[in-house]
C-alpha cells in the first residue's frame, strides 16, 4: 500500500489510484472541471495541476499515479500562481452571463474565480462568440459560449448512458459540443444527468430554465417512485424563509427540480429523466375532498362511514397499493390485517414510449414498493376476476379497474389524485402523497431508502398510516 | 455510397480484425473523391456499414480540414500561406489569385468553376510558393505561372 | 571536412525510386540479413548500439523507445511510421517518400521484425500527393516481390503495412494524436501515462517513429550500430536530412553529418542569401524552435548540445533563412495564425491561449498595439510551457518568446509607430 504525502501530510493510498482520487478520499481540495470519479480521465481542463515537491513545474493530479513516497503540494506559490493565470484563460471568452444564468450559485467557474483568481479579465480582445440557445435535445439547452469543453457530458453519453449522443465538432477555440444529427439525445432516458455534470451554465434543463435562483431553494431527500430501483433523489423546493408572499402561493409548495442524491448502493450519482419529472407525478390535480356516495362530506364523517362499513362486512377484501411506504403497509397490516383479506396490486404499468428495463437503472416494475408489499400480501392479478362473494372492497391507490368490483360489494376508496371513480364509491377518503410525509421504500434488491416530507399536508386529507388505526373496529 | 462497399470490403481486409473504426477516414476520403463532398446519406450509409456512432463521423468531418459536407467548385485552388511560402512571395500570389478570380479565400467563383482557399504548410517549402489544384502540387509559382495555370482550368 | 552520406547516396532520376533501381543499389539486402542471420534481439541491439535519436523533432533515443516493448507478452504490437510532416519549414521526409520509398518500407519491415509487429502503418498526411503515390506504388512492388505479406522471403516472418492517409491536421504529427487518428477519430493527443509503448493503438503497445529515423535502420543493419555511432558526433550519431527554405539561394533537402558548421552550410552548400542580403536570422529546425540571429548561427554547428546551449534546437530539421529587412512582427503573425488554426482545442491553455496570441498579434499588425502587449505575449507563452497535453502549446510559446527575445525592438517600434519598421512584406527584400 503506497504512502504519499499531500501538503506534508502522510496519507495511505491504494495501488492504481491517482493523486486526485487519494486527495478527494482524504478531504483535500484540488480544483477540477473535467475530472469526475465515475468518468474516464480526460485531463483537459488542466486546473487540477499540483506541484511535486522539488520540481519546478506543475502536473495534473487527475492522471498522476501514486507511488510510495510521492510528495505533492496542492497550494504552493507555484500552484496558486498557475491557477490564477489559468483562470484568466477560462474567463477569457466566457460570457459574463451570471446575472441571467441559472447556474449562478452552484457554478464551479464562479467558485474557482473567487477562490483562485479574483481579478477581472486582463484581456483587451473581443470575446469569441458562439451559439447561445442551442437545443441539444427537447429537454436540454446548450450555451456554447459558457461551455469550457470539459467533455464530461460527452463522456457520460459514451461511458454511462451509452447513447453515444454527444461529441465535439470543429476544433480549437471554435470547438462546439454537439449531439449527433439524428437526435439520439432525445432518446437517452438518462440525458439530464449531463445538466448536473456540467460545471458551468452551459447545459441547462429547459423545464427549470429561469424558474428560480438556486439559493432560494433547498433540497429534501426523497426516493423516486418511478420504478422499483428506488433511486434516491433530492426534491428542490422553495426555502421556507424565502416563501413568496405575493404572486401565486402554489410556488411555495411546488417541486422546482429533482436531482440525484448520491447513493453508492443503489443509483450512484445518477437518475433517469422520469425521476427529473416527478412534478408530473406529484403535481397532478389532487383529490382533497372526502365523499360519501359522491357527495362532499367532511373527513371525520367519511372516516366514520368507512368504519361502519368495515364493522358490518362479512367478506371484506382490500387491494393494497404498492406505492404505500413500509410504514403504511405495516400500519395496515397491524390495524386491518386480521379483518380484511388483503392482496397487493400494481398501481402503475409502463406507458407507451417508456423504456421498460435496461441494464443500468431502469426497472420494468414501475412502482416503488412492490418488494415490501409482496412480503406481506399475495398479488392481485388484474386479469382474474375478484371473489364474487366479497361484500366490501377497499381499494387503496391507483391503477384499479373499477369494472372488476364484485356486484354485491360496497366500496371504500383511498386515493390522492382526481379520478371520476371516486364519486361512484360508497366512501372516498383522500390520502396524502409521498412528498407530504416521511417513510421508506424497499427496492427490488431489498435496499431500504428513506424519504422526507417537502410540503405540508392539507387538513382535508388523511395520512393513510394513522387512518388505518381509526378504521379498526373491535 | 453503397456501390463503394465492395471497395470498402477490400480495404477492411487489409486492416487487422477489430479495426472497423479505423476505416472512417479512408472511407470518407473515397466517398468525397466520388461525390466531391460527403452527403448526409453517405454518413447514414457509413454508420450502417461500419457500426460506429454517427457522432464519430460528424466529429471527423468537422475536425479535419480536407473533408467537406457541401459541394465546392470544380477546381479547388489551395494556396499555402505559411512562413516559408510567405518568405518566397505567397502573399503576393494569393493577392494575384484574388484579383484574377474576383473572389476572396473561402469563396467560389460565380460560375462555380473555382474555389479558392488558403491553407497551412504543405511541406513544399523548398519549392515555394506552392498552390494545389484538386490536390496536385504546383510549385515555384509566380504570377505568370498562376496566369498560365488558370488558363488551363477552363 | 568530410560529410557522410547514409541516405542521399544516389542521384535522383525519374526512376530512382523504383524497386529495380533500389535493389541495384543493394536495397533489401539488410532485410535479408536481418531475417536470415539475426534474431529480433540482435536487431534491437544494433539499434541501441547506434545511439540514433528521433528525427521528428523530439530527438528521443530510438533504442530506448523500442526497449519498452516486451517480447512475447501475448498481445499485438503496432509500429507507425510518422509521415505526417506538418512542421512548417520541414520537407525532408517528403524526399524519402518520393525518392526512397523502398528504403522506408524495408526499414519498417526490419523494425517490425525486431518489435514483434505483425501490422505496421505509415501515417501520411492527407495533402501529400506524389509522395503518397510513390509510396503506394512501392508498397505494391514490395508485396509482389515477397518483401511483405504472410511469409516474407520464405522465412515465415509475416508483416503487413497499411498506408493511412490523414485528413489535414498538423497536430496529427504528434504521436498520440497520430494513433488516435488511425483509430478513425479526431486527432486528439493523449495524456501520459500510459506511454504509447505500453498502451497505444487500440490500447496495444505501439511504437511511433519518424520516417527519416526509421529509414536509417537499413544502413544500421547493413553496417552495424557501432559504425553508425561513429558517424556524426557521439551525442548526435549519424546524419540529419535538413530541409532549408526561405530567403536562401538554393533551398532544398541536404544530408548533413552532425557537427557540420552552419556557416558553411548556409553560405557554401546553399549558396548564401538571395539578393546578397545579410542573414537576419535562422529558424533552425521548424518554426517551433527558437530563432537565432545570423551572427549567432554562424558560430554554431549541427550539434544538439551546442544548439541547446545557444537556446534553440535542431528540431525537425526544417531550417528557414531570413534576410535583413524582413519584418519579424509579420513573421510571428503568420506563425500564430498557424498555431491558432491547428490547435485541436482539447486543453485550456492551448485552446484559449492560441486564440489570444493570434488576436494580439493581429491587433499589433493592424496598428492597434498597446505597450502591455509584449509582456502579455510572453505570459501566455509561459502559461503554455509544460502545462498542455501535447507539445503544441509549448511550441507556440517557443516561437513567440524566441522571436521576442531577439527582435523585441521591432515590436516596440510597431506598437509605437503603428506600422512595421520595414515595408512589412515577407517576400525577399530587394538587395540592400
Amino acid at each position: 500500500m503506497p504512502e504519499i504525502f499531500i501538503n506534508g501530510q502522510a496519507v495511505q493510498a491504494e495501488r492504481g489510484q491517482t493523486v486526485m482520487e487519494v486527495a478527494v478520499a482524504h478531504g483535500f481540495v484540488i480544483p477540477h472541471f473535467c475530472w469526475h470519479p465515475d468518468l474516464s480521465i480526460a485531463g483537459n481542463c488542466r486546473i487540477c495541476a499540483v506541484q511535486v515537491e522539488g520540481r519546478s513545474w506543475v502536473e495534473i493530479a487527475c492522471n498522476m499515479p501514486v507511488a510510495d513516497g510521492l510528495r505533492v503540494l496542492t497550494d504552493s506559490e507555484m500552484v496558486s500562481s498557475y491557477r490564477k493565470s489559468l483562470m484568466q484563460l477560462f474567463t477569457l471568452n466566457h460570457p459574463v452571463d451570471c446575472g441571467i444564468c441559472d447556474k449562478a450559485g452552484e457554478c464551479m467557474l464562479q467558485d474557482y474565480h473567487y477562490a483562485y483568481n479574483g481579478s477581472p479579465s486582463e484581456s483587451r480582445e473581443p470575446k469569441v462568440h458562439a451559439t447561445k440557445f442551442h437545443p441539444l435535445s427537447d429537454r436540454i439547452t446548450l450555451d456554447n459560449e459558457r461551455c469550457v469543453l470539459c467533455t464530461r457530458c460527452v463522456r457520460f453519453t459514451h461511458e454511462i448512458s451509452k447513447s453515444k449522443a454527444l461529441g465535439v465538432t470543429q476544433r480549437g477555440d471554435v470547438s462546439l459540443i454537439r449531439a449527433a444529427e439524428d437526435h439520439p439525445l432525445d432518446d437517452d432516458p438518462y440525458s439530464d444527468n449531463i445538466v448536473d455534470l456540467c460545471p458551468v451554465g452551459a447545459l441547462l434543463s429547459r423545464s427549470f430554465l429561469y424558474k428560480s435562483r438556486v439559493w432560494y431553494l433547498e433540497p429534501t431527500p426523497s426516493v423516486c417512485p418511478g420504478c422499483a430501483r428506488g433511486c434516491t433523489v433530492q426534491i428542490w423546493h422553495r426555502k421556507r424563509e424565502w416563501k413568496l408572499n405575493a404572486l401565486d402561493p402554489r410556488h411555495n409548495a411546488s417541486i422546482e427540480r429533482v436531482t440525484p442524491l448520491d447513493n453508492p448502493q443503489v443509483n450512484g450519482p445518477w437518475i433517469c429523466n422520469k425521476g427529473r419529472d416527478l412534478a408530473a407525478i406529484f403535481e397532478r390535480p389532487r383529490a382533497q375532498q372526502a365523499l360519501c356516495h359522491g357527495k362532499p362530506v367532511d373527513l371525520a364523517r367519511a372516516i366514520d362511514a368507512a368504519r361502519t362499513l368495515i364493522a358490518g362486512a362479512e367478506r371484506p377484501l382490500a387491494l393494497v397499493s404498492n406505492w404505500a411506504s413500509n410504514e403504511e403497509l405495516e400500519a395496515f397490516r397491524r390495524a386491518l390485517g386480521d379483518r380484511f383479506r388483503a392482496l397487493y396490486k400494481h398501481d402503475c404499468s409502463p406507458v407507451a414510449g417508456e423504456r421498460i428495463e435496461d441494464d443500468f437503472l431502469i426497472r420494468g416494475d414501475k412502482n416503488p414498493n412492490t418488494a415490501a408489499a409482496r412480503a406481506l400480501f399475495p398479488f392481485d392479478d388484474p386479469a382474474l376476476p375478484l371473489d364474487g362473494g366479497v361484500d366490501l372492497l377497499l381499494v387503496w391507490g391507483e391503477g384499479f379497474d373499477f369494472a372488476r368490483v364484485p356486484p354485491a360489494a360496497r366500496t371504500i376508496v383511498l386515493g390522492s389524485y382526481v379520478d371520476d371513480a371516486h364519486a361512484r364509491a360508497d366512501v372516498f377518503i383522500p390520502v396524502s402523497i409521498q412528498t407530504e410525509r416521511e417513510g421508506h421504500y424497499t427496492n427490488f434488491a431489498g435496499v431500504v431508502s428513506a424519504f422526507e416530507p417537502c410540503f405540508p399536508k392539507s387538513d382535508r386529507v388523511a395520512h393513510a398510516q394513522s387512518l388505518f388505526a381509526e378504521l379498526e373496529t373491535a | 455510397m453503397k456501390h463503394l462497399i465492395p471497395e470498402f470490403a477490400v480495404l477492411r481486409s487489409r486492416f487487422p480484425a477489430g479495426f472497423e473504426s479505423s476505416l472512417v477516414l479512408p472511407c470518407l476520403r473515397r466517398i468525397q473523391e466520388e461525390r466531391g463532398h460527403v452527403a448526409d446519406e453517405d454518413i447514414d450509409g457509413l454508420v450502417a456499414y461500419l457500426g460506429v456512432p454517427r457522432i464519430q463521423i460528424e466529429e471527423v468531418l468537422s475536425f479535419y480540414t480536407e473533408f467537406r459536407r457541401t459541394p465546392i467548385g470544380r477546381f479547388h485552388i489551395a494556396a499555402c500561406r505559411n512562413v516559408s511560402c510567405s518568405l518566397r512571395g505567397s502573399e503576393e500570389i494569393v493577392a494575384h489569385l484574388c484579383t484574377a478570380l474576383g473572389i476572396e479565400p473561402g469563396q467560389t467563383t460565380p460560375d462555380g468553376r473555382i474555389t479558392l482557399s488558403t491553407v497551412e504548410c504543405l511541406a513544399s517549402c523548398g519549392t515555394a510558393p506552392v498552390v494545389t489544384v484538386n490536390g496536385a502540387y504546383h510549385e515555384d509559382m509566380t504570377a505568370a505561372k498562376i496566369d498560365a495555370l488558370l488558363a488551363t482550368l477552363a | 571536412m568530410p560529410n557522410a552520406r547514409l541516405l542521399m547516396t544516389f542521384p535522383v532520376t525519374a526512376t530512382s525510386h523504383t524497386l529495380a533501381e533500389y535493389r541495384a543499389r543493394g536495397g533489401y539486402g539488410a532485410l535479408e540479413k536481418a531475417l536470415r542471420q539475426m534474431t529480433p534481439q540482435q536487431v534491437t541491439a544494433e539499434v541501441n548500439a547506434s545511439g540514433i535519436q528521433g528525427r521528428g523533432g523530439a530527438a528521443f533515443p530510438m533504442g530506448r523507445k523500442w526497449g519498452v516493448i516486451h517480447p512475447n507478452d501475448g498481445q499485438p504490437h503496432y509500429l507507425c511510421a510518422n509521415a505526417d510532416e506538418g512542421e512548417p519549414g520541414t520537407f525532408k521526409d517528403r524526399w524519402i517518400l518520393e525518392n526512397a520509398p523502398h528504403l522506408l518500407l524495408e526499414s519498417i519491415v526490419i523494425a517490425a521484425y525486431a518489435l514483434e509487429v505483425r501490422h505496421a502503418f505509415v501515417y501520411i498526411r492527407g495533402e501529400f500527393d506524389l509522395p503518397y503515390r510513390r509510396l503506394a506504388g512501392a508498397l505494391e512492388e514490395a508485396y509482389a516481390a515477397g518483401y511483405l505479406g504472410a511469409d516474407i522471403l520464405g522465412t515465415g516472418f509475416a508483416c503487413d503495412i497499411v498506408v493511412y492517409r490523414g485528413g489535414g491536421s498538423y497536430v496529427c504529427g504528434e504521436a498520440s494524436a497520430l494513433i488516435t487518428s488511425i483509430e478513425g477519430k479526431r486527432g486528439y493527443p493523449r495524456n501520459r501515462p500510459p506511454r504509447l509503448t505500453v498502451r497505444g493503438l487500440y490500447q496495444r503497445p505501439t511504437v511511433v517513429n519518424n520516417v527519416e529515423t526509421l529509414s536509417n535502420i537499413a544502413w544500421i543493419v547493413d553496417h552495424g550500430g557501432d559504425a553508425f555511432s561513429k558517424v556524426g558526433t557521439p551525442k548526435n550519431p549519424g546524419t540529419r536530412l535538413i530541409s532549408i527554405s526561405g530567403h536562401i539561394n538554393k533551398p532544398g533537402v541536404y544530408e548533413i553529418e552532425a557537427g557540420y558548421p552552419w556557416a558553411r552550410f548556409i553560405y557554401e552548400d546553399c549558396g548564401g542569401m538571395q539578393n546578397r542580403l545579410g542573414l537576419k536570422g535562422v529558424i533552425p529546425g521548424g518554426i517551433s524552435t527558437k530563432v537565432l540571429t545570423g551572427a549567432e548561427i554562424e558560430s554554431l554547428h549541427f550539434d544538439s548540445q551546442e544548439m541547446e546551449a545557444a537556446g534553440s534546437s535542431l528540431g525537425s530539421g526544417g531550417t528557414i533563412a531570413i534576410a535583413d529587412g524582413t519584418c519579424m512582427v509579420r513573421l510571428l503573425q503568420v506563425m500564430l495564425r498557424f498555431y491558432h488554426h491547428e490547435s485541436c482545442g482539447q486543453c485550456t491553455p492551448c485552446r484559449e491561449g492560441m486564440g489570444w496570441l493570434h488576436r494580439i498579434i493581429d491587433r499589433i499588425v493592424d496598428g492597434q498595439g498597446r505597450s502591455e502587449d509584449i509582456e502579455r505575449l510572453y505570459s501566455i507563452s509561459r502559461l503554455n510551457d509544460g502545462t498542455t497535453i501535447c507539445g503544441m502549446g509549448d511550441a507556440a510559446g517557443y516561437a513567440t518568446s524566441g522571436i521576442l527575445n531577439k527582435f523585441r525592438g521591432e515590436f516596440e517600434y510597431y506598437i509605437e509607430h503603428k506600422r512595421s519598421q520595414f515595408d512589412g512584406r515577407l517576400a525577399c527584400p530587394k538587395s540592400s
